[in-house]
């Protein structure tokens, strides 16, 4: 209960600042209209979600692997459907945040914007393939093995992305962190900033966890229940 | 005798190779097992024999009714026809050629790669096949027959390509160096995916939507390697992409070796 009191405060205080403070993010780095980089304090946070459930889903699909227990499928697929929300909304506020600062809803040169497009696809792929199997055992086990061959195929995705297409990017990637690895934004910003990205790692804890306990009551409950 | 009578029975000509023949222990070293009739892994037929013995398997059956290499065939001819109507008399700049080259080649290569475990399935030979051999080799033995495939369809489209597009590439050893290590990586992360798609219940597109994300990196660097063999750069140019395509190969198949046996085994 005082989770939920406490994420409801905490979002709401972001929420209220990010709004109310006319904080420049970086003077170094033009980021266009003041307004327009407000969609910051979230888009950020959200693709960071995003990652953080693809990498928990994984953990666990390799867990799943281990002891075959199915338990850990469960906390694999309600991560990755986690993920799947919070990957398609980091995609549309950061296709709104790219029309308002570059003119278009969609730019391929992006690297960014292809990296949250593969995690995109991989979460559908994974979804599609668990509709397409049989029984639970099957569908927990074949998951697992494809979570991880994705997770191979997103560490080169990193590494390839940035150096194959370097030249191109106009993504906003010296605004957070330079390239000598130093925090450059104002005091103000990283305040809201850091204190966006632990709520919203708290709204991912507190919805995960809500869901497991869920599909455990669901699965005690109902014999014939599928996930 | 049923189809699936059939094909079990050719199987067993196999057997020869892929069972291990018996082999006596000697009663000194294992006193309590004296006068039983033991069996120990034997050595006398190597493991690249039996890779093989799965590969030539998948030959033959593949030649029964030409389905893989006929559909990859059928759907590379008609990509390049799309493709080179739809340009007609235009000349692209070489970049945009070396990525149709590649989308050809993967659209192709989608139709057909998922055949050899498909065909395992369907037929109810996946059983036999298990019993007969250890995982390692069945996927190995895949791996060679899926390698020969995309030599076949690549052998035959490069010079379709080449005359129906009106494109060379300006320096071959680039191009063949981006080719062979792109089939490599092709058939090394597709053919666990394969063995995943025939458990399911719809094959066909799945493969490609499954393929598609481990794919991508792979995508991105033969490209980058094409567009250099199309442009006459030299080795110098493509060392970036080089420097992703073989980590990529190797760490492919070897991930692909350690989880076959979940997929296979289930």
């Amino acid at each position: 209960m005082w989770w939920k009191i406490l994420i409801f405060t905490a979002m709401s205080a972001v929420i209220v600042a990010a709004f109310l403070t006319h904080s420049p993010m970086n003077p170094a780095v033009s980021l266009g209209d003041a307004d327009v980089y407000r969609i910051f304090y979230f888009h950020v946070p959200q693709a960071w979600v995003a990652a953080l459930a693809f990498v928990t889903s994984m953990v666990f699909s390799i867990q799943f692997l281990r002891t075959r227990n199915m338990d850990y499928d469960t906390k694999a697929v309600l991560a990755a459907r986690l993920g799947l929300v919070f990957s398609i909304l980091a995609t549309v506020t950061g296709s709104i945040f790219a029309r308002m600062t570059w003119g278009e809803f969609w730019n391929w040169s992006e690297i960014r914007e292809v990296s949250i497009f593969i995690l995109l696809i991989i979460y559908g792929a994974y979804f599609a393939l668990r509709s397409a199997l049989p029984n639970a055992e099957t569908k927990a086990t074949l998951s697992a093995v494809l979570s991880i061959l994705f997770a191979v195929s997103a560490v080169f995705l990193i590494f390839i992305l940035p150096r194959l297409y370097a030249d191109y990017s106009q993504h906003p990637s010296d605004s957070v962190v330079d390239n000598e690895g130093q925090i450059t934004m104002g005091a103000t910003v990283a305040v809201i900033f850091f204190g966006s990205l632990a709520v919203f790692t708290a709204l991912f804890a507190w919805i995960y966890n809500l869901s497991l306990r869920l599909a455990r009551v669901a699965d005690k409950n109902l014999p014939g229940y599928s996930k | 005798m049923s189809r699936a009578r059939i094909l079990m029975s050719r199987e067993n000509r196999l057997s020869g190779i892929l069972f291990a023949p018996e082999k006596k222990v000697p009663s000194r070293s294992w006193p309590l097992m004296k006068g039983r009739n033991t069996r120990l892994p034997s050595n006398s037929v190597s493991w690249a024999a039996k890779v093989l013995a799965v590969t030539r398997k998948d030959i033959t059956a593949e030649f029964r009714t030409r389905y893989a290499i006929n559909s990859i065939l059928m759907f590379a001819l008609v990509t390049l026809t799309v493709i080179s109507v739809a340009l007609g008399i235009s000349t692209p700049d070489s970049d945009l050629m070396a990525a149709l080259f590649w989308v050809i080649l993967f659209f192709a290569s989608m139709s057909g790669l998922a055949q050899v475990f498909i065909r395992e399935e369907e037929s109810g030979t996946a059983l036999i096949l298990k019993l007969s051999t250890d995982g390692l080799v069945i996927f190995f033995g895949k791996l060679i027959f899926n390698l020969l495939l995309l030599t076949i369809l690549s052998i035959l489209i490069v010079p379709l390509f080449i005359i129906l597009l009106k494109v060379t590439p300006q320096n071959w050893a680039i191009f063949l160096v981006g080719l062979i290590l792109g089939d490599i990586g092709l058939a090394g992360a597709t053919t666990i995916i394969a063995a995943i798609v025939a458990k399911a219940t719809v094959k066909g597109t799945l493969f490609t939507v499954l393929s598609f994300p481990i794919l991508l990196p792979l995508l991105l660097a033969v490209i980058e390697i094409t567009k250099v063999a199309f442009g006459g750069g030299g080795f110098a140019d493509i060392s970036l992409p080089l420097q992703v395509l073989i980590p990529y190969d190797v760490v492919m198949v070897t991930i692909s070796v350690m989880l076959f046996d979940f997929v296979w085994r289930q």
